[in-house]
């Protein structure tokens, strides 16, 4: 009866909870910088990610290399596909490759917002109230389902998302570094499910569709995962302490002026569009720009390119803008709004001007 | 949306409009009045001015006043309208008006008339003409509606760039119409009104495009040398190419006159537009049986009544069908009959021209109608366009001793060849007596006048009455040129014919070609020897009177020194018996520089035509070299443009420049990948593959790397492989150049110099030419050297831009003025 109401909360990744680090470590945590690393190691370790990731889900490596570049960007990743194409294995293998603490919420109905973010229980022995953390205190949250469980609880996972902390009688306890929430959620078969509203998909920084393997992938993946869940193999190929220095580095990627204008000329495209009802929010722009970063620096480059902000684009705009009906009920899909407006709009608004002049 | 945005100009004044009303209506006032003085050689005097003034003031008033009371702008327009109205009416309809100034049905009446005066005076009169009500009235119309379309285009629209062509609607009409062109004082009047206009916008609703701020204060600067140096150009060099600009400031009218030589329905005006036309399209060439060549008639003109001579068509008893003609007076049984084929060519006139006097014309198409008192032939529902005719005709033969034999008072002639107006001037009168006092009979009496109206006196001149105000027909004409002795055949011939009548000899003046030269050709005509071919232009036209003696008809003389031929009978010296008085003289042609008419018949004009021939051989030669060179540089243009520009592009002098300078540029050396990377896109425009807006470098690199044009990497198949890999390389490297640049971190100061990386960026460069043209065939490259396309799509943008900038400009126009007039209706409604 306890666990069902608590969910199913998988034991074996949460074993070393008890060890999270308490509020104050985590502020020193944070008080100081963590170091920049050069290229060279840049390269290596996201190299060493990525294969690990590869080795696990076969032909997806584009799916991978999105859910690191969110990562690396500090932000929150929407998988949302099928049933069984792999969400679940991507999150939990992006997971298992860096050495940090991972926990997992399986959403259902009944799950309470004290279920994510813990709860104060009274010591008998000490006779004071004692607050035990929920699964949320972990670097890497992975939500499974996420539109199973009721409003409320939703709510309560993306306060955490949004302010990188826990509220609860009055005190607030921060959340580690890196934080990163992985949500699945599953389209069909919505009866009975609380779909995310769009101000709450807004705070995930990108959406990504697994799809299906492609044949030989398909082959491969009937081979290699037959015997042994190719899970148990993975070890972690870097630490928390590396991907805060990861982080870091994406942090000191140049953007210039140019791209700056091209992500705003891109975000005031959606808006004027007559096909969309919504347009991308300033935020989206700011996680736009954020994934853009990681991409570049994914890329082994320190300065972002108009290139960086189109490739991550349909996947951190998609889910943010909404159809007008007509649009919708015409067939397009809110990303193929999204690659008709990349295709238009001039990647440099002086080009012109500047080859006139030269 | 950009135009939508920007173009409105703020409204004037938040608090309140303060004077920007009043000076903008002021300067546009200023404007269009100087616009209107280039109107002067359009209308006799300066009376029209007044009506004109006091339009343009109550109307710009009016638009004042409602501006400062800040309506509606479609109101204030509106408003502007009926204040033209208003003052329309009070002008010219008062009596019939209600309270002077509001139109009522009588109004439309004397409207209608107007407007039907002006109608005859632009189809019947040249400049300059009378200033009647109704083509003044016509003139203030316009004045007042440009002024309604500055005000638009300057205050509400925000453009007042564009009222500029208020103005020049003003100035068209001088500058086709009269002669000499638009004359500088109007166009300077009008470009000071326009300056004015644009200060007033400029100063009191200064617009948010012009940002006076020095950000761009050297590319302005340099912008705006390079687009006046340009427009100096062109302004130079565009008049020698396009027809109408011959001298000065405008175009000059004669040359701008699309329709062909002749379109008047009066011969009398057009013939002085015609001799003034030094174009010689619409030339009449035509072949004659007789000895000497003929003049060709179109039609008399006999009525000296009126403001202005025009042919009498007695449309009562005109008859059709020139098959066969006769005229309705007796002619002698003694006739030289001629043969004439005629080739009107392009000429486009009502009257045919034929040689006196015709008795039958064959071949015509359409129908024709002739009159039997003049053998004038007219179309009824054709012109002389491309019609070919034979034309019999019989003259009297006629030698100074028939003719003097004649000295009875004609009888046997309508009353209206002899009548005159009550309105003959003095000068006229005097004139005609002191020059036929000593002659005796009719005969001397006309030679007396014709040698008067040839004697040293008189000069021949085509700008003297345009310059005297006196050219056109009329009896105040006649006695201007009397005083001045200075005009042409239509002057001439009218000032013998009337002093003829004068005298008591029935005339009329006859219009039509002088002989013209002969153009060496024979043409066959069944039952014919071949016959001579004349040809016939413009330059020929003329006009001679013709006087009528009892018993012999009407008669031919040319008064008019140094045209036409002069017939024997009116200039050999008569037998013996005749009244020798007044013809020892007669050979003189003064003031002129041509040979003078021989007595015998005069041989075709060839003689200037022939004496020029080695002098236009030399200029043909020189204006074919100049034209070829020209040919040769306008072709080798793009390509020597296109060099050009990848010289400029690739110089490492500029990155220095920029190094060297006061150092606030944004990056030393900075400009270097750049303008390689243009250079890049350029280079690959010329060889097909175009870059796209909305692709980024990369792409763009990719995609170049992929088409065939830059040949496929690594081929190790091909010979050219190691080549083609060359290109592949210096085109990526030079994208990752332009990208570092561009999106990259400012750089430190850089180990290698500007002119090492441009060296670098020139080679890559030539990587990549030298690649395309391996790889593309020879037509692309014969295209990317002659006709580059990168600078070839430029230029048609340019070209284009005039049309695209008013295609913008007329649609947010309309977008504005629909929106204006919702704006409008959604208050009225709210009101109610």
């Amino acid at each position: 009866m306890d666990s069902k109401r608590h969910g199913t909360v998988d034991e074996q990744l949460l074993r070393d909870e008890a060890v999270v680090a308490l509020p104050t470590e985590r502020e020193s945590f944070n008080g100081h910088k963590p170091a920049v690393m050069d290229p060279e190691q840049f390269h290596a370790a996201s190299e060493k990610i990525l294969a690990a990731i590869n080795k696990v889900i076969d032909g997806k490596a584009e799916a991978a290399k999105l859910a690191l570049t969110v990562l690396l960007a500090q932000g929150h990743l929407l998988v949302e596909d099928v049933p069984g194409v792999g969400k679940t294995l991507l999150a939990k293998t992006l997971a298992r490759t860096i050495d940090c603490k991972v926990s997992r919420i399986q959403f259902t109905p009944d799950l309470l917002p004290s279920d994510v973010t813990g709860v104060s229980i009274y010591n008998q022995s000490s006779r004071q109230f004692e607050f035990r953390m929920g699964a949320v205190f972990a670097n890497i949250v992975i939500g499974d389902e996420i539109n199973r469980a009721s409003a409320k609880t939703q709510s309560a996972l993306l306060e955490c998302m949004e302010e990188h902390q826990v509220t609860v009688d009055g005190h607030s306890y921060q959340l580690g570094e890196p934080f990163m929430v992985v949500a699945t959620q599953n389209p069909i078969e919505m009866e009975g499910t609380y779909p995310l509203p769009e101000a709450q998909r807004d705070r995930f920084m990108a959406r990504i569709s697994m799809g299906y393997p492609d044949k030989l992938s398909e082959i491969e993946m009937l081979e290699t995962h037959q015997a042994v869940s190719p899970l148990a193999k993975v070890t972690p190929v870097v630490t928390s302490a590396d991907v805060a220095a990861m982080i870091a580095t994406v942090q000191q990627v140049y953007v210039s002026q140019s791209v700056k204008e091209y992500t705003v000329a891109l975000g005031r495209a959606t808006r004027d569009s007559a096909r969309l009802r919504l347009g991308a929010s300033p935020r989206s722009l700011l996680q736009l720009l954020r994934a853009a970063k990681a991409t570049a620096a994914l890329d082994g480059r320190d300065f972002v390119l108009p290139d960086d902000v189109i490739s991550v684009a349909e996947s951190v705009l998609a889910h943010r803008i909404i159809l007008d009906r007509k649009a919708a009920s015409s067939g397009d899909t809110p990303q193929s709004i999204i690659r008709a407006i990349l295709a238009s709009l001039p990647v440099s608004q002086d080009a012109a001007a500047e080859r006139r002049s030269s | 949306m950009q135009s939508r945005g920007q173009g409105r100009a703020p409204r004037p004044g938040k608090p309140g409009p303060g004077a920007y009303p009043w000076a903008m209506s002021a300067a546009i006032a200023v404007a269009v009045i100087g616009a209107s003085l280039s109107l002067n050689g359009v209308f006799r005097g300066w009376v029209w001015l007044v009506p004109a003034i006091t339009t343009v003031f109550i109307v710009g008033l009016t638009l004042a006043v409602l501006r400062a009371l800040r309506v509606h702008p479609v109101l204030t327009t509106l408003g502007g309208l009926l204040a033209l109205v208003f003052i329309l009416d009070f002008t010219f309809f008062r009596p019939e008006s209600i309270a002077g100034f509001i139109p009522s049905g009588a109004t439309l009446d004397t409207l209608g008339q107007f407007l039907k005066r002006a109608g005859e005076t632009m189809v019947s009169e040249t400049a300059p003409v009378s200033p009647n009500a109704g083509i003044v009235f016509v003139a203030c119309v316009s004045l007042g509606l440009v002024v309604v379309l500055i005000d638009a285009l300057a205050v509400p629209l925000g453009m007042p760039a564009t009222s500029g062509l208020g103005l020049l609607v003003v100035l068209v009409f001088p500058a086709t119409i009269k002669p000499q062109g638009g004359g500088l004082l109007g166009f300077l009047a009008a470009a000071v009104g326009f300056i004015l206009i644009l200060g007033c916008s400029q100063w009191f609703a200064p617009d948010s495009r012009l940002q006076t701020g020095n950000a761009h204060g050297t590319g302005q600067l340099k912008r705006s040398v390079v687009i006046g140096g340009v427009a100096l150009v062109l302004g130079l060099l565009l008049p020698l190419a396009v027809p109408g600009f011959e001298r000065g400031t405008f175009p000059v009218g004669s040359r701008l006159n699309p329709w062909g030589v002749s379109n008047g329905l009066n011969p009398m005006i057009t013939l002085g537009n015609s001799l003034r036309n030094p174009t010689s399209d619409g030339s009449i060439t035509y072949a004659t049986s007789s000895t000497a060549p003929v003049y060709l008639r179109s039609v008399t003109i006999d009525k000296f009544d009126g403001d202005t001579w025009a042919p009498d068509d007695r449309e009562a008893s005109r008859r059709i069908g020139p098959g066969r003609m006769a005229p309705d007076y007796a002619l002698p049984s003694e006739l030289v009959r001629q043969l004439t084929v005629v080739d009107t060519g392009q000429f486009t006139s009502p009257y045919l021209p034929v040689p006196y006097a015709p008795t039958a014309v064959n071949g015509l198409s359409g129908r024709w109608s002739w009159d039997p008192a003049t053998l004038s032939i007219r179309g009824e529902d054709t012109t002389t366009r491309n019609q070919q005719y034979t034309v019999y005709s019989a003259l009297p033969a006629l030698t100074s001793a028939t003719l003097s034999q004649d000295n009875a008072k004609p009888t046997s002639i309508s009353q209206d060849f002899i009548q005159l107006p009550s309105n003959v001037p003095d000068i006229v009168k005097n004139t005609a007596k002191t020059v036929t006092a000593g002659a005796n009979g009719n005969y001397a009496k006309a030679m007396a006048i014709q040698d008067y109206l040839r004697s040293s006196q008189f000069s021949y001149s085509l700008q003297a009455p345009v310059q005297g105000g006196y050219d056109g027909n009329g009896m105040s004409v006649l006695a201007d040129f009397l005083q001045q002795k200075s005009g042409y055949c239509v002057h001439f011939a009218s000032a013998m014919a009337v002093m003829a009548r004068l005298e008591g000899i029935p005339s009329r003046i006859a219009v039509g070609y002088a002989p013209g030269h002969a153009t060496g050709a024979t043409v066959a005509v069944a039952g014919q020897e071949p016959l001579a071919e004349y040809q016939v232009d413009a330059r020929d036209a003329h006009a001679w009177p013709e006087l009528y003696f009892e018993g012999v008809g009407w008669v031919a003389f040319e008064p008019t020194p140094s045209r036409g031929v002069v017939p024997p009978y009116a200039s050999e010296p008569v037998a013996p018996g005749g009244p020798s008085t007044n013809l020892h003289d007669e050979n003189l042609t003064p003031g002129s520089s041509t040979p003078p008419p021989s007595t015998t018949a005069v041989p075709p004009l060839a003689g200037p035509g022939a004496g020029s021939g080695t002098a236009t051989g030399y200029a043909t030669a020189l204006y074919v070299t100049a034209a070829a060179l020209l040919l040769a540089v306008l072709a080798a243009s793009p390509r020597l443009v296109r060099s050009g520009i990848r010289a400029r592009r690739l110089r490492p002098a500029r990155a220095k420049q920029i190094a060297s300078g006061d150092g606030a540029g944004p990056a030393p050396s900075g400009d270097g990948p750049v303008l390689a990377w243009a250079e890049l896109q350029d280079l690959a425009t010329d060889y097909g593959v175009p870059p796209v807006p909305s692709e980024t470098p990369r792409h763009f690199a990719a995609r170049l790397s992929n088409s065939a044009v830059l040949g496929t990497p690594r081929a190790a198949a091909s010979p050219s492989g190691a080549a083609d890999d060359a290109g592949q390389h210096a085109v990526a490297s030079l994208t990752g150049e332009f990208e570092r640049q561009r999106y990259g971190p400012p750089e430190g100061p850089q180990a290698d110099t500007a002119a090492e990386r441009a060296n670098a960026a020139a080679v890559r460069i030539a990587a990549v030419r030298a690649a395309f043209r391996r790889n593309a065939s020879w037509f692309a490259v014969f295209r990317a050297d002659w006709f580059p396309p990168s600078l070839m799509s430029r230029w048609f943008q340019l070209l284009w831009s005039p049309f695209r900038w008013l295609g913008g400009i007329s649609a947010a126009a309309a977008s504005r003025a629909a929106a204006s007039v919702q704006k409008l209706f959604g208050a009225l409604r709210w009101r109610r």
